[in-house]
């Protein structure tokens, strides 16, 4: 495993996905849990993190939410079946068209959204 | 050492002890769920609305419902450990130096460990009803 230049790439974007999600998780738990502290504090925090370049991030961590679960599948399937490891290369090209079809809607629906509240707020 | 095996049994073969192999397991049994629960999680709170409109309100009235407090505390949780121990591996592998490795991951897990309580304080300790 992780010879071929498929596997290595598939093991790379994973890794660098679940480090960013790591990172966003304890981020996003924090800045949610703020509410605790009331209004003031949480919507002054949450107005930060509204800022676009933050929303642009926002937009990473997805794409890498959405390659981490889909490639976390096809691992299980490389795991838990005896068909998956030989077929890892086309599973792998199956990853990354899922995740193409999840993102072009995604974006289409949330990339207006974020330039409109820019251009609201800044521009 | 971190299991490098395709396939439990090779896992089986490869784990040096059985608490390897149960992380091993772990990380897929948690995965499977965490796909659904976390793109789930995406979809309700980033395309079904706008997040710029997320503010103390939203959040108050999706945490003071005991179907959100369970769902969230569940991802918090499963996501937090299989982070946690996806970082392991990750530190087992780039730090080479066992007193920096030590040090990294005393101070990751510390942080896991904070955000843990603050997030689950969150959601179980405070009433954001009132």
């Amino acid at each position: 495993m992780y010879r071929g230049r498929e596997g290595q790439w598939a093991f790379f974007l994973h890794r660098l996905s679940g480090i960013a999600l790591l990172l966003w998780l304890l981020l996003h738990t924090l800045n949610i849990s703020s509410a605790m502290w009331g209004p003031e504090v949480s919507n002054r925090l949450m107005a930060f993190f509204h800022v676009p370049v933050f929303q642009v991030g926002l937009l990473l961590v997805t794409a890498g939410a959405l390659y981490h679960a889909f490639n976390g599948l096809r691992i299980i399937l490389m795991d838990f079946t005896s068909w998956g490891v030989k077929y890892q290369k086309e599973l792998w090209y199956g990853v990354l068209f899922l995740c193409l079809a999840a993102a072009i809607p995604g974006l289409i629906i949330t990339v207006p959204r974020i330039i409109a509240a820019a251009s609201r707020n800044g521009g | 050492m971190a299991i490098r095996a395709r396939r439990y049994q090779d896992a089986k073969a490869q784990a040096g002890t059985n608490l390897e192999l149960a992380w091993w397991v772990f990380m897929r049994l948690s995965g499977l769920v965490l796909v659904f629960l976390v793109l789930g999680h995406i979809y309700m709170n980033f395309v079904l609305i706008d997040v710029n409109t997320v503010n103390y309100n939203y959040v108050a009235q999706r945490l003071s419902n005991t179907t959100w407090k369970i769902y969230d505390l569940v991802i918090l949780g499963l996501a937090l450990l299989h982070g946690l121990n996806g970082s392991r591996y990750v530190m087992d592998d780039w730090i080479r130096h066992p007193g920096r490795r030590f040090v990294t991951k005393a101070v990751v897990y510390g942080l896991g460990l904070l955000v843990f309580l603050i997030g689950s304080i969150s959601l179980l300790n405070h009433d954001f009803s009132r």
